[in-house]
């Protein structure tokens, strides 16, 4: 009889130690942003920094996507969310965001995201995560709103159109 | 008479010494030497003890908890009946069977599981009582197994960035049909005659998955008969059971039994 009672407080201190899912852990994977790296158009091959580089959704007015804790991007990679309620997201990239300097102006071009979406179960506390996949014929819309200053994007590429984590470039930009 | 014959059982030295003191004061007038014979009697207990007998049966009942749960959580109805049949003087096969309708509403996810299950096993009963109590402390194992379906109510999608804020709960109304699991219970339980041949239970239980059988981007996260399930397989669960036990037949208990146990202690 001793035995089993020890055999019981054994048991249940083991159960101690695998409670801990009601709260979603910060290093699952759960719904990826799309990850973006700027390269230089001269040196493909070469990740190239941009400067202050703001990114606001359509729709969203003037706040702007916040990254690494700024809504000025100034390194060569930035991720960004899609929307997991529609199947389209517009962000206007804001190159030289509130500039003056006449050499380096601001300037604007839009990207227009086309995807689908998949709701994967997760765990029960994180719950579900929603992974995208880039449309394959039409995966973005690449305009600039104004017609004076050029774009300044020069080339956009999908490297990756299925988006189920952050650890991969999914689109590659080139300026 | 009969709390003379607990004594005995409890330590066998007294025993000894009382019988030994009778002998000695054997040259005391007969008067007094009838007044201590029932002293003298213990040293072979078989000779006083009107025969003990243990009575065997079946015990039926339901449990108390779910039933009442029914009625106060909307979320929940569940049903178990539980009953046990004697085998030896320690051992007894149990079984558990029930239905359960639950509703689970987490932060994230609200999922309703319908289902049956059944758990046969043993009851190991570790308690000695005394003269013709029936009572039960007990350790036993189960095999339970479940066969259940589950619905997706509604989920959210944990989005890490809330950029765009955070959306609302999805509908979803998907259904898991045909979902089974198998587990392994550890029950530690006790059981005692509260009048007649009526019975108060509880009991606790941990569980270990062996088999489960999961749908298709989702989970088994309540298992009927299971319950809650854990990360790791496991999963705990009680019950507190009302029980009537039905005597079929009774057995003496062989006097060589009680030496073994004193032996033990």
């Amino acid at each position: 009889m001793k035995k089993t009672i020890l055999f019981l407080f054994i048991l249940c201190f083991s159960f101690s130690s695998c409670e801990k899912d009601d709260i979603c852990d910060e290093n699952t994977i759960t719904t990826p942003r799309l990850v973006i790296t700027f390269y230089d158009y001269n040196n493909s091959s070469v990740e190239k920094n941009v400067t202050n580089l703001t990114i606001i959704a359509d729709g969203m007015e003037e706040k702007a996507v916040t990254f690494n804790g700024s809504t000025l991007i100034n390194g060569s990679t930035v991720s960004i969310p899609l929307k997991i309620d529609a199947e389209m997201t517009t962000y206007r990239f804001i190159l030289n965001f509130g500039s003056t300097n006449t050499a380096a102006p601001v300037n604007e071009d839009i990207i227009q995201f086309n995807y689908s979406t998949e709701n994967i179960f997760v765990s029960r506390a994180c719950g579900f995560k929603t992974n995208y996949t880039l449309n394959p014929t039409n995966p973005f819309v690449y305009s600039d709103p104004s017609v004076p200053l050029s774009k300044w994007m020069r080339l956009v590429e999908v490297k990756n159109s299925i988006i189920a984590n952050e650890n991969e470039t999914h689109l590659a930009i080139y300026f | 008479m009969s709390l003379l014959f607990a004594n005995a059982q409890e330590t066998q030295a007294p025993v000894k010494t009382t019988a030994k003191d009778t002998i000695s004061k054997g040259v005391i007038p007969k008067k007094a030497a009838v007044a201590n014979q029932p002293t003298i009697v213990p040293k072979k207990d078989s000779i006083i003890v009107p025969v003990k007998t243990d009575r065997y049966g079946i015990r039926l009942g339901i449990d108390l908890f779910k039933l009442s749960r029914s009625f106060y959580d909307k979320d929940y109805t569940g049903l178990e009946l539980v009953g046990d049949y004697r085998l030896d003087k320690k051992h007894y096969l149990a079984a558990e069977v029930g239905n359960e309708n639950k509703t689970t509403d987490d932060e994230r996810l609200n999922f309703t599981t319908k289902g049956s299950y059944v758990k046969v096993g043993f009851d190991y009963n570790g308690y000695e009582n005394w003269l013709d109590m029936e009572n039960i402390i007990s350790i036993g194992l189960r095999y339970g197994f479940s066969t259940f379906n589950q619905e997706l109510n509604t989920y959210k999608i944990y989005n890490s960035n809330n950029y765009f804020g955070e959306t609302p709960p999805l509908a979803s109304g998907q259904k898991f049909n045909g979902l089974t699991a198998s587990w392994i219970e550890v029950v530690a339980g006790m059981k005692a005659k509260v009048f007649n041949n009526v019975f108060m239970g509880f009991s606790l239980r941990f569980n270990r998955l062996i088999s489960n059988k999961e749908p298709d981007n989702f989970e088994n996260l309540y298992i009927p008969g299971f319950n809650r399930t854990y990360n790791g397989d496991f999963g705990v669960g009680f019950n507190y059971s009302i029980t009537y036990f039905v005597p079929i037949f009774k057995k003496k208990v062989v006097p060589v039994d009680t030496k073994k146990v004193t032996k033990k202690k």
